[in-house]
C-alpha cells in the first residue's frame, strides 16, 4: 500500500499516456480528463488520511541520485491546492478550448503537468525536487507555445532559457550544499549545522545562488521578464502558470530551500535574508508600478502576479511565525484570487474577443455575474475585508512590524495602494462607463466556464470569513520549522 | 592463467586477422558477417577480461615472454578492461547499423574496404588502450590515424576528400609530436615501458625537469590534435560531417577517446600525479578544456547542418574530458574516463539518429526537420533522450559527470569552474532543444513536402535503442562504475 504514495504523481502521467494513444472524440476525451483528475484528487485525499506522513525511496542510485517521495504537512498543503485547482481548471479548459485546435495535445500536457507539480510538492529531498522542477519546464513549454505562431515560440524560448538558467543557478547552490552536508534531505529547521565562521561567505554564496535560481520561476524582479511574455499561452494555461503550477512551484522550492535545507537560524547568521529582502521589496514595487502602465488585461494581471509573489516571498524571509503563516496563506489565497481573475479575463476574451482595458466599457451590465466575480476577487487582492486577501496581508503586516523596521510596512502600504490603483479602474470601466453605441449583445459564458468561476469566488469570500482551519494547519508547519 | 592473461592479445589478433582475411571474401554480404563475427568474438573475450579483472585485479601480459625491457607489455586494469568492452559494444552496434545504411552511402566496391578499415581501426584502438609501452602505443596510434582517415574517405565526394586530407595532415602532425615526445623520454630515461619510465623519472627527474616539461607539452599537444582539444580541433567538424553516418558515429564516439585515455596514462601512470601537478601544463589542459566546452557549444549553436552540429557538440564534450584530466586529481581523471564511456554511447546514438533523419528526408539542414517528430516518432524520441543526457537532465550519464565534476571543483576549492560546467550545459540546451521542439511541434512545415520514405525499418532502430538503453544503464550504475575505475587511478 505504501506505493499508493506515488499515485498523485504517476496517475496523471498514466492518464496523459492514455490520451496520447487514443484518438477519442472531444466529448469522450473530456470525460476521461475530468474523471482522471477527480480520481487523482480522491487518491490524494486517501493518501492524506490513510497513509498520513509516509515516505518511500523510489530509486537510490548513488549518494546523490535518490528519488525520494515524502508526505509532510507543507507538501500536503501545496499538493492539495494544486490538485483542487486543477479540477476547476480542467472544467474551465473544456469550456475555453472548445473551439481551439490541437486540443488533445493540450490535454496531454495539461494532465502531465499536474503529475509534475504534485511531484514537486511531495519531493523528499532537493534532488528529487530539482528533477521535477526541470520536468515542469519541459512539460509546460508545449502549453506556452500552444498557439504555434512566431510570438508564442519566441515567448516559449524565453521561458525555456530563463527556467533552465535559473535551474542551473540553483544546481550550483546544490553542489555547494551537498559537498558540505553529503545530504539533501528536507528536514524541518534545516540540515546545515554547525556553521563555522570561515564558512559564512561560502554558505552566503550558496544561499544567493539557490535563492536567485528558484527565484526565476517565482518571478523575482531582475529575472521576471519571462512571465509577461508567457501570456501568449491560452488563458487556462496562463491561469495555471500564475496561480499554481509554475510560479508557486518556484515559491514552494524557496520554502523548501529556506526552511528545510538552510534553516532560519543559518540564513540569519549568514545575513542571507537582508540580501533577499532588497530583491523582494524591489519586486513588490516594480510589479505594481509596471502593472499600472499595462493596457492589456492579461499583461496587467501578469505584472500584478509579480508584485503579489513579492508579498509571499517577503513573508518567507522575515522569519517569524506570523510572517511565515502570512506568506503561506498568501500563497494559497493568491492562488484562488489570481486564478479567478484570469478565468474572468479569459471568459471575456472568449465571449467578446476583447483584450484591452478601455474596450470593456459597460461590460458589467452585459455580463453581470462574471464581472461581479471579477470585482470581488479584485477587491480581495487589494486586501479589503471580509475577503481572504485581507487575512493574509494582515498576518504579513503583523509579522513585518515585529522586525522593528519601518521600511517593510511602508512598502506594503504603498503597494496596497498601487494594487487598488491598477485593479479598480478595470471595475469602474466595466460598471460605470456607458455601453458604447453599436455594441453587440453578449451573454454569460457556458456553465463549464462560469461555474468554476463562481465556486472560486465563493471560496475567496468563505476563506476570508473563516480562515482559522487553514491558519491552524499553517501554524503547525510554522512551529516545526522556526 | 596463461590463457586468460593472453586474451587481450588474442582479441587484437582476431580483429587484425579478420581484416586481412576480408580481401579474399567475394560477396559484400559475407564481409559484413566476417566483420561482425570478429567483433563479437572480441567482445565476448573482453567481457571475460572484465570478469577476470573484477575477480583477480589488474594484470600484465608480456608479448612473446621476452624480458620487459625489450618486449612489448600490455597492462589491463579496471579502466582498460571497461573501456575495451564498452567500446567494442558500441562498435558492434554501429557496425550492425551500417549493414543497412552503408550501401546507400558509398560505392559498392568500397564496402569491402570500409569493413577492413573498421576492423583494423577497432584493433588499433584496443592496442592503444592496452599497451604499456609507449612506442608500441605510437604504432597503434598511427594505424588508428590511417584507418580513421580511411573510413572518412570511402565516400569519395569532393568535400569528403578535402576533409580527409585535412584530417590526415593534422593527425600526422600530431603523430610527429608524439614521436618526438617518445624520443625525448627515451633519451633521458632509456626506457619505453611506462612503469619503468615512471621509476626512472621518480629517481632523478630533478636533473631534467625542463626536458620533462617539454615532453609533457609534446604529448599533450600531439594527443590533443588527435582527440580534438580546443584550438587543435579544426579538422573534426569537416571530417565528421562529411563521412558516412556509421563512420561519423565511430569517429565521434570511439576514435577520439583512446587518445585522451593515452594522455591520462602518460600523465598519471608514466609521470605520476604529484609530479604532474608541479607543472603548469595541467592548468593549461584545464583552461583548454573550459574553452572547448564553451566554444564548441557556441559554435554548434550557429550550425545549420545537423551532422556539423553534433560534431561541434563532440568538441564541447571532449572539453569535459580534458576538464576532468586538467583538475589534476585522481577522481577528476576517473570522471573523465566515465565521461568517455557515457559520451561514446550517447554520441554514437545521436549520430545514427541524425543519419536516419538525413536518409529519410534527403536534407542535411535542421530547418527541414520541423515536424519530423510526427513522421519518425521513435527516432526522434531516441534523439531526445540522447540530447537530454548531453544537456544534463538528472539520472542520465551527462548529469552525473557534471555533478561529480562540480563536486570535485568544490573539493579543489575552484568554485568558478562550476560556472563553466553549468554554462556549457545551458549552451547544450540552446542548440539541442530547438531541434527537438521543432521536430515535435512544427507540424505545419510538413505540408506540401515529399520525403523519401516515411517508415524507418526496425533493424535500423534497434542498435540505436540498444545504445540508448546502455546509456540509461550507465547512468543508473554510475556509482558501481566509478567505484570500479577510481581506485586504479588513485
Amino acid at each position: 500500500m505504501q506505493y499508493l504514495l506515488l499515485a498523485p504523481i504517476l496517475f496523471p502521467f498514466i492518464l496523459s499516456i492514455v490520451l496520447l494513444f487514443n484518438k477519442w472524440e472531444e466529448k469522450i476525451r473530456n470525460r476521461w480528463v475530468l474523471c482522471g483528475i477527480i480520481i487523482n484528487f480522491l487518491l490524494l485525499i486517501h493518501n492524506v488520511f490513510i497513509l498520513k506522513e509516509n515516505r518511500i525511496h523510489v530509486l537510490k542510485l548513488n549518494e546523490f541520485i535518490d528519488i525520494y517521495i515524502k508526505m509532510d504537512t507543507a507538501g500536503i498543503v501545496f499538493c492539495f491546492l494544486v490538485s483542487f485547482l486543477w479540477i476547476l481548471t480542467s472544467f474551465y479548459s473544456i469550456g475555453y478550448m472548445h473551439d481551439e485546435r490541437k486540443q488533445t495535445r493540450f490535454f496531454i500536457f495539461f494532465t502531465a503537468t499536474l503529475g509534475v507539480t504534485n511531484g514537486i510538492a511531495l519531493s523528499g529531498n532537493l534532488i528529487t525536487l530539482y528533477l521535477f522542477y526541470e520536468l515542469l519546464t519541459l512539460f509546460t513549454f508545449p502549453l506556452v507555445i500552444h498557439a504555434g505562431n512566431e510570438t508564442a515560440l519566441k515567448a516559449g524560448y524565453k521561458y525555456l532559457i530563463y527556467s533552465f538558467g535559473g535551474a542551473a543557478l540553483s544546481l550550483f547552490g546544490m553542489f555547494m550544499i551537498f559537498s558540505k552536508t553529503q545530504s539533501l534531505d528536507f528536514i524541518p529547521g534545516g540540515i546545515i549545522q554547525p556553521v563555522f565562521t570561515k564558512e559564512l561567505s561560502y554558505y552566503f554564496m550558496a544561499y544567493v545562488l539557490t535563492f536567485c535560481g528558484f527565484g526565476v520561476k517565482a518571478g523575482l524582479v531582475p529575472f521576471h521578464s519571462w512571465l509577461p511574455s508567457a501570456m501568449v499561452a491560452p488563458t487556462p494555461v496562463s491561469a495555471l502558470l500564475h496561480a499554481v503550477a509554475v510560479v508557486k512551484s518556484g515559491i514552494f522550492s524557496l520554502i523548501r530551500m529556506s526552511y528545510f535545507i538552510f534553516g532560519p537560524t543559518v540564513i540569519m547568521l549568514i545575513k542571507g535574508n537582508d540580501f533577499a529582502l532588497v530583491f523582494i521589496l524591489i519586486t513588490i514595487l516594480t510589479g505594481s508600478f509596471l502593472a499600472i502602465h499595462q493596457k492589456n488585461l492579461k499583461k496587467r494581471l501578469a505584472y500584478s502576479t509579480i508584485s503579489q509573489l513579492g508579498y509571499i516571498m517577503l513573508g518567507l524571509v522575515v522569519f517569524n511565525p506570523d510572517s511565515f503563516a502570512g506568506g503561506m496563506l498568501h500563497m494559497i489565497f493568491h492562488a484562488f484570487i489570481k486564478i479567478t481573475l484570469f478565468f474572468c479575463v479569459g471568459a471575456i476574451m472568449h465571449i467578446t474577443g476583447k483584450t484591452e482595458i478601455q474596450e470593456i466599457q459597460g461590460l458589467g451590465k452585459q455580463l453581470p455575474i462574471l464581472m461581479w466575480c471579477f470585482s470581488l476577487s479584485a477587491i480581495s487582492l487589494v486586501g479589503i475585508p471580509p475577503t481572504n486577501g485581507f487575512v493574509s496581508k494582515w498576518f504579513l503586516a503583523i509579522g513585518s512590524l515585529q522586525t522593528g523596521s519601518f521600511v517593510i510596512p511602508i512598502v506594503l502600504l504603498l503597494s496596497a495602494l498601487l494594487t487598488a490603483g491598477y485593479l479598480l479602474p478595470i471595475i469602474t470601466t466595466a460598471f460605470f462607463k456607458p455601453i458604447p453605441a453599436g455594441e453587440s449583445v453578449y451573454t454569460e459564458p457556458s456553465p463549464f466556464m462560469l461555474i468554476p468561476i463562481i465556486i472560486l469566488t465563493g471560496i475567496v469570500l468563505l476563506t476570508g470569513l473563516f480562515p482559522n482551519p487553514i491558519i491552524n494547519i499553517l501554524d503547525t508547519i510554522a512551529i516545526s520549522v522556526i | 592463467m596463461k590463457l586468460i592473461t593472453s586474451l587481450p592479445l588474442i582479441e587484437i589478433l582476431i580483429l587484425f586477422i579478420s581484416a586481412f582475411l576480408m580481401p579474399f571474401v567475394r560477396k559484400n554480404k559475407n564481409i559484413k558477417i566476417v566483420s561482425v563475427t570478429a567483433l563479437t568474438f572480441s567482445f565476448i573475450l573482453s567481457v571475460v577480461i572484465v570478469i577476470n579483472v573484477l575477480q583477480n585485479g589488474a594484470f600484465y601480459f608480456n608479448t612473446g615472454y621476452i624480458d620487459t625491457i625489450l618486449g612489448i607489455q600490455l597492462y589491463i586494469g579496471p579502466v582498460e578492461s571497461l573501456l575495451n568492452s564498452l567500446f567494442l559494444f558500441v562498435i558492434i552496434l554501429v557496425a550492425c547499423f551500417s549493414f543497412f545504411t552503408i550501401d546507400s552511402e558509398i560505392r559498392e566496391n568500397r564496402i569491402k574496404l570500409f569493413y577492413i578499415m573498421v576492423n583494423l581501426l577497432s584493433a588499433s584502438i584496443l592496442g592503444v588502450i592496452f599497451t604499456n609501452d609507449i612506442f608500441n602505443g605510437y604504432v597503434f596510434i598511427e594505424v588508428a590515424a590511417l584507418t580513421s582517415c580511411g573510413i572518412v574517405v570511402v565516400k569519395e565526394t569532393q568535400d569528403n576528400i578535402k576533409a580527409a586530407l585535412k584530417y590526415l595532415i593534422m593527425s600526422t602532425i600530431g603523430s610527429g609530436l608524439i614521436l618526438m615526445g617518445i624520443a625525448f623520454i627515451y633519451s633521458f630515461t632509456g626506457h619505453l615501458n611506462i612503469d619503468l619510465i615512471h621509476q626512472a623519472i621518480l629517481e632523478d627527474y630533478t636533473q631534467y625537469q625542463k626536458a620533462l616539461l617539454i615532453t609533457i607539452a609534446l604529448f599533450t599537444s600531439g594527443l590533443g590534435v588527435k582527440s580534438a582539444m580546443f584550438p587543435l580541433h579544426t579538422w573534426l567538424p569537416d571530417a565528421h560531417s562529411t563521412a558516412p553516418t556509421a563512420s561519423s558515429a565511430l569517429l565521434s564516439a570511439i576514435v577520439l577517446k583512446p587518445f585522451a585515455f593515452f594522455l591520462i596514462k602518460i600523465m598519471y601512470r608514466m609521470i605520476g600525479f604529484d609530479l604532474v601537478n608541479q607543472f603548469n601544463i595541467i592548468t593549461i589542459i584545464l583552461t583548454l578544456g573550459c574553452c572547448g566546452m564553451l566554444f564548441g557549444s557556441l559554435a554548434a549553436i550557429f550550425q545549420k547542418n545537423i551532422k556539423r552540429l553534433i560534431a561541434y557538440s563532440s568538441i564541447a564534450q571532449m572539453g569535459y574530458i580534458f576538464f576532468g584530466i586538467g583538475l589534476g586529481s585522481p577522481f577528476g581523471a576517473a570522471i573523465a574516463v566515465y565521461h568517455m564511456i557515457g559520451h561514446a554511447v550517447t554520441k554514437s546514438a545521436l549520430f545514427m539518429c541524425s543519419g536516419l533523419m538525413i536518409e529519410k528526408t534527403g536534407y542535411k539542414t535542421i530547418d527541414n526537420y520541423k515536424g519530423l517528430g510526427h513522421e519518425m516518432p521513435i527516432t526522434f524520441a531516441l534523439f531526445t533522450l540522447g540530447a537530454f543526457s548531453m544537456i544534463g537532465i538528472p539520472i542520465f550519464p551527462g548529469f552525473i559527470s557534471k555533478w561529480y565534476l562540480s563536486i570535485e571543483c568544490i573539493h579543489l576549492n575552484q568554485l568558478l569552474l562550476i560556472f563553466v560546467v553549468l554554462a556549457s550545459s545551458l549552451l547544450n540546451a540552446v542548440y539541442y532543444f530547438p531541434i527537438i521542439i521543432n521536430g515535435f511541434f512544427g507540424i505545419e512545415n510538413l505540408k506540401n513536402k515529399e520525403y523519401h520514405s516515411k517508415k524507418v525499418e526496425t533493424q535500423k532502430l534497434l542498435p540505436i535503442a540498444a545504445l540508448i538503453l546502455a546509456m540509461v544503464l550507465l547512468g543508473a550504475f554510475s556509482k558501481n562504475i566509478l567505484d570500479f575505475i577510481s581506485p586504479e587511478l588513485h
